[in-house]
């Protein structure tokens, strides 16, 4: 095993609460294990702090309202009890964390009420989640993004749609009211109530784009397997190549759609 | 930059105050400036800007997209050095990542692998290179050689520069259970070219203490003016400070205090 890999596993046992506690790490005995426990248990609550204030900075611009900070979970027992399965970077994990910042903003009783406060909630959430998952830190080669050329060729690619992309039903228009959040104010901004689906996906290199999900979306999202070409795509989903080309090119770009090519 | 130099890092909530400041002569750029930062205009037309910014980890090569940036952050600050750490966050696949400094292991593998990608990206910055220690909470048993040693054969392998991070070497020392001025000798300080000085605080998870954006008590400064006096090719101290929760008092209290200390 190369320095690189064995320095690889510290990372892990780090970042990987039931690595630390498998045989595989233990028995190699490359550390203090209470000195790592407490450097995970640290870093843990490092790493769900900064994505809590990210993911949830509305939140935290209404807790004067709410009565709740989002990053107050950080310092309570339902966080300390997670730590045995924690798994930074993962999406279970970052699902966990963010369902006890959920639970626990939804416990305040804001005033006067939010009317749109559950769907906030939502939103947060899953911005969170899509964001956790492996990512590209450095290019080793050339990404798979649209196949280039046209022709027989590029009818031949296979789009699929990325894991952990969601699609999001919400009741309000919250991208309407959402940058007013952040801005100073005495009463609470208003969102029209406008039902919007939102895709929430992320690219290789970790970054959480949000877009409103037209149908043509929804169907690409819904076909998009990695097996059928654009000609199945466009039959299938009943686009003219011109749309479903666009509407591609945009959840690529998005990261809610990558590219295999057939032989 | 002829005589040393005292500043701080630029935190964007404290744009104002580091605008109208006095007694600041530099500022260290963690993160690249918002397009919607009203300050910014103002803060780079008055100060020297020392680019720290995040690039990468230097275990591997940087990636083209890493350099360009780099590039273009250093032409845009004007930054007479560019700053990058010894750390090794990230495992190779990308599966796991830590999101906080973490140092490499210290073994003749790593050694080759940092002065390879040191000298490469030396070779593409039009400014110096400047590298900054990384505390270990914990020895890994795998090891070859003690950070400092490893540290003097980097240096001397890339000639480079050193950016003596002081309240990590305090760390370490007391980690270590030695006198800090004691594990402070061991570094190659002849390399130094800028110093770090921050606060410490304790911490719960580590149940001891560690970097916090807190002032410096009056140990860790007297140990920054015994580091500086060690430190002849010195142009630079900054108050290494960077969070959303610091203060404007503490941050222009404590660039004053490590003026005093130094004076």
């Amino acid at each position: 095993m190369t320095d690189r890999a064995l320095h690889d596993l510290v990372i892990r046992a780090l970042a990987d609460a039931p690595f630390r506690r498998s045989a595989e790490w233990r028995q190699r005995a490359l550390a203090d294990p209470e000195r790592v426990e407490r450097f995970a248990r640290f870093l843990a609550r490092h790493f769900y702090f900064e994505r809590i204030v990210h993911f949830f900075k509305y939140s935290t611009a209404l807790a004067r309202l709410t009565g709740r900070r989002p990053d107050a979970v950080l310092g309570q027992p339902a966080f300390d009890a997670l730590h045995p399965s924690l798994i930074l970077g993962s999406q279970d994990s970052a699902r966990a964390v963010a369902g006890l910042v959920v639970a626990h903003v939804r416990s305040g009783a804001p005033s006067p009420p939010i009317p749109y406060h559950d769907d906030l909630l939502h939103y947060e959430e899953a911005m969170m989640v899509v964001e956790a998952g492996p990512r590209v830190w450095r290019e080793t080669g050339n990404p798979k993004g649209l196949p280039a050329g046209r022709g027989k060729r590029e009818t031949r690619a296979a789009p699929q749609t990325v894991e952990g992309t969601e699609l999001l039903d919400l009741a309000y228009d919250l991208p309407a009211v959402l940058p007013k959040l952040l801005q100073p104010f005495t009463t609470v901004p208003d969102a029209p109530v406008r039902p919007v689906r939102l895709i929430v996906a992320r690219s290789r290199h970790g970054r959480v784009a949000v877009a409103k999900a037209t149908d043509a979306i929804v169907s690409i999202m819904d076909l998009a397997d990695g097996r059928k070409t654009l000609d199945d795509l466009a039959r299938d989903a009943g686009l003219r190549p011109a749309e479903l080309q666009a509407t591609l090119q945009g959840l690529t770009e998005l990261g809610a759609v990558r590219f295999s090519t057939g032989s | 930059m002829s005589a040393l130099k005292i500043g701080a890092f630029y935190n964007p909530h404290l744009g104002r105050e580091l605008a109208e400041a006095r007694g600041i002569d530099h500022l260290a750029m963690a993160d690249p400036p918002r397009a919607d930062d009203p300050w910014w205009p103002k803060i780079k037309a008055r100060y020297t800007l020392l680019l720290h910014d995040y690039l990468g980890q230097l275990s591997e090569p940087l990636d083209e997209r890493s350099i360009q940036r780099a590039r273009s952050l250093a032409e845009l600050y004007r930054t007479p050095w560019v700053a990058e750490h010894f750390q090794c966050l990230h495992t190779e696949d990308g599966a796991y990542s830590l999101n906080y400094v973490f140092p490499p292991l210290y073994t003749e593998e790593f050694l080759a692998r940092f002065v390879a990608n040191a000298n490469a990206l030396k070779g593409r910055l039009d400014q110096p290179l400047v590298m900054e220690n990384i505390p270990g909470f914990f020895d890994v048993r795998h090891s070859q050689m003690a950070e400092p040693l490893w540290l003097r054969r980097f240096f001397e392998a890339t000639q480079v520069g050193f950016l003596l991070d002081v309240p990590h070497v305090w760390l370490e020392a007391h980690y270590r259970g030695l006198k800090p001025e004691t594990w402070l000798a061991e570094f190659p300080l002849d390399r130094v070219i800028e110093l770090h000085v921050a606060g410490v605080r304790n911490d719960p998870d580590l149940q001891g203490p560690w970097i916090a954006p807190a002032e410096p008590a009056e140990e860790m400064l007297e140990f920054a003016a015994h580091a500086v006096t060690r430190c002849p090719g010195a142009r630079a101290v900054t108050f290494d400070a960077f969070s959303p929760s610091l203060t404007a008092e503490v941050l222009l209290r404590s660039v004053e205090r490590i003026r005093a200390a130094l004076a």
